[in-house]
């Protein structure tokens, strides 16, 4: 099957490590041309350097998502960089935690401003693409009980709610909104494996709810994620695939 | 209950392909003012094993008890377990038992807690408060300077009163706590300690108040406990949890004449794991203590322990506490120190955990462990009652994840000293105190002619 992402050009944020840079990784296997961030320059000229070996043109800049004007500058420049924009994944996370209600203001920032103002700096772009996609990546947090009431689980719902609603605006532009749920992803550097180490009960408790026994991989999650954002899922809009091993117990309706 | 510590190990943090690259800022020896930040040079001290036997042969502990024991200087108490005229302090050491006791002008006196009569302990182990010390076999009573206040039917004793009430021993008090000799001739207190009163003197331990004070029986002998605490090296084994706390392998060990330290980096992320993308569970606690929230922070998880410590510097004052007489990294970091030959010191800018490793009277494979925690009161604030003192055996009762884990494996480590199939300690850099503590143990048992060849 032919993914048709050849020559396409793609911006994922927080993209140097984990899922998301599994999914520029991907996404440039298939011929993408790819524009990623993260917070450390060090770890984005190396990420870049390496994505660049792949054959595809790719560029990068150090920036916090949760400084509006310096995304949004970063933005403009990785399309304009790239000659375009066809499709987005807004992938950075501030992660969970329940310290104060700066948790809030931080996953509104970073998770939830951080879609809506990638998408509105970047519709210019997706509006003249043949093949515009954006990926909004959630949590299997958004949709059952999980830790306690996070700000990172509301935000994650507020995301699902963001891009169905998104995905009917945009269709009659030819631009696809859909969203990826994954469930607990383990990788070196991850937040599972901090917690394996430093919450081995709580590690354990999460595992013994997934049938396989087994959390997802980077791997999986942006094979997933690669393919709904690709020409090859254009049937998707506005959908939420759940790419959870199984860790959710609820009817998909 | 207590949990099985086996269960906090899910991984092998040992086996991992590469260390991360790391380079610890680490304060300039010119940046800190009082405690010294260099690196000593590092004593050679060889590559040889360390004999298993020390740590179960009955002749090599009644060495130490001759030699070691009682000729060192050993810790009492807290001063300010005894404030009043009449507060004592009743200590026991190997087969020993000593008072301390506040005098009436503010000096403090150690004595052998013994009646001169037929022997009899004057007083049970713990605090208390007297008006005199009367033994309760024949009640003989001795005032508080150890003289005679009274000796019933004294007509009786054709020889008299003996010469001299209890048997006084050396006393002496440095950093808030209280010291004592069995040795008449032992050096002056400050030279036996050098140069720990000029390493520690900035962390005024007087500030800080007791909040914790147990003993644990376990079943090791005492040094198997001192060496524990001695190296780093085994985070990595018992204790994953702390490889988002600290940096286990970027320590820097200092031996000096007979004590030695090593200063572990807190607040930072073990070179053995990757960066995690979230400030840790243990390190958001550090910054909870340090009065920043850590869902406002902004920077980067490498930067954590610089940018607490800048915070701390900054707001210290504020919060009622003093850090003037502090470097950079004794805001963050353990000042790890052993004072020879059983005070395992975790010294950090706002609090102190203190172990005294104790000998058993009569059994190697015994000791007692005491936990002491001591917390920085911020000026004006109000000192917490003192914690009564716990006594309980191994397993009982958990002392902490951190402390359950180190206890774990010292029975069978204690065990295995005795299998004619081990070939002694195979210590390796990241271990160098234990070396150098037995060297140090060589020198007062060996003397300056050194250890005789085949000797333990």
């Amino acid at each position: 099957m032919d993914l048709g992402l050849k020559g396409k050009k793609a911006i994922v944020t927080g993209s140097t490590k984990g899922i998301g840079r599994r999914i520029v990784d991907l996404l440039a296997d298939e011929g993408c041309d790819v524009g990623i961030c993260s917070r450390d320059a060090e770890e984005v000229e190396a990420a870049v350097a390496e994505l660049k070996k792949k054959g595809v043109n790719a560029v990068g800049g150090e920036v916090n998502v949760r400084d509006g004007d310096a995304y949004k500058a970063w933005l403009e420049t990785t399309a304009e960089q790239l000659g375009g924009c066809d499709i987005f994944i807004p992938n950075v996370s501030a992660g969970g935690g329940m310290d104060s209600e700066k948790n809030w203001w931080k996953n509104f920032e970073i998770d939830v401003l951080g879609t809506v103002r990638g998408v509105e700096t970047l519709m210019p772009h997706l509006e003249k693409s043949d093949a515009a996609s954006v990926v909004v990546i959630s949590s299997t947090n958004a949709v059952e009980f999980f830790v306690g009431p996070m700000a990172y689980n509301a935000m994650k719902a507020a995301l699902l709610n963001y891009a169905k609603q998104l995905s009917q605006f945009v269709a009659a532009k030819n631009i696809r909104v859909n969203s990826i749920t994954p469930g607990p992803v383990y990788f070196e550097g991850g937040a599972w494996e901090m917690i394996e180490g430093t919450m081995p009960d709580f590690y354990k408790a999460t595992l013994k709810q997934i049938p396989s026994r087994r959390m997802g991989s980077p791997e999986e999650i942006a094979r997933v994620t690669v393919f709904v954002a690709s020409p090859a899922a254009s049937v998707l809009q506005g959908a939420n695939v759940v790419a959870d091993n199984g860790f959710t117990k609820r009817v998909q309706y | 209950m207590r949990r099985n510590v086996k269960d906090t190990i899910v991984r092998d943090y040992g086996k991992l392909d590469e260390l991360r690259d790391v380079k610890v800022p680490r304060v300039r020896p010119e940046d800190s003012p009082e405690t010294p930040a260099g690196k000593a040079p590092d004593p050679e001290l060889g590559t040889d094993t360390i004999a298993h036997a020390r740590y179960y042969d009955h002749e090599f502990m009644k060495l130490e008890w001759e030699r070691i024991w009682t000729r060192v200087w050993l810790l009492a108490c807290r001063e300010d377990d005894i404030p009043e005229p009449g507060d004592y302090v009743v200590t026991e050491m190997g087969p020993e038992s000593v008072l301390v006791v506040r005098q009436e002008d503010g000096g403090v006196k150690a004595f052998y807690n013994v009646c001169q009569h037929r022997g009899n302990r004057l007083r049970g182990p713990g605090i208390g408060s007297a008006k005199t010390f009367k033994c309760a076999y024949h009640h003989w009573e001795y005032r508080l300077d150890g003289s005679f206040e009274n000796i019933p039917d004294l007509e009786t004793f054709p020889q008299g009163a003996p010469c001299r009430g209890l048997e006084e021993m050396r006393c002496d008090t440095w950093g808030s706590f209280v010291w004592y000799s069995f040795n008449p001739e032992v050096e002056p207190l400050l030279d036996f300690l050098d140069p720990i009163p000029q390493h520690l003197a900035p962390y005024n331990f007087d500030r800080m108040a007791l909040t914790r004070d147990v003993t644990i029986e376990w079943d090791c002998n005492w040094k198997t406990s001192v060496d524990a605490f001695n190296e780093s090296y085994h985070v990595q084994g018992i204790h994953p949890q702390l490889l988002w706390y600290l940096d286990d392998y970027n320590i820097q060990i200092d031996c000096y004449e007979r004590h030695n330290r090593y200063l572990i980096p807190f607040a930072t992320i073990s070179p053995r794991v990757k960066l995690p993308p979230d400030v840790p569970p243990a390190i958001k606690a550090i910054m909870q203590e340090a009065g920043m929230d850590p869902a406002d922070y902004d920077g980067k998880i490498k930067d954590l322990r610089v940018n607490i410590q800048k915070f701390k510097r900054k707001h210290g004052a504020d919060q009622g506490k003093d850090y003037s007489r502090l470097n950079d990294d004794q805001l963050t970091d353990d000042y790890h120190y052993l004072i020879f030959p059983n005070i395992t010191l975790n010294i950090h800018a706002d609090d102190l955990m203190l172990f005294r490793q104790r000998p058993h009277p009569t059994d190697p494979d015994r000791m007692y462990f005491d936990v002491q925690t001591y917390e920085l009161i911020p000026d004006g604030e109000e000192w917490p009652e003192r914690p009564e003192h716990g006594q309980f055996k191994h397993g009982d009762k958990s002392i902490g994840l951190v402390l359950d884990q180190d206890a774990f494996n010292l029975p069978t480590v204690q065990q295995g000293m005795h299998s004619r199939g081990y070939r002694g300690l195979w210590i390796g850099n990241q271990e160098l105190r234990i070396r150098h503590f037995h060297k140090v143990i060589d020198d007062y048992i060996y003397g300056p002619d050194g250890k005789p060849p085949g000797a333990l």
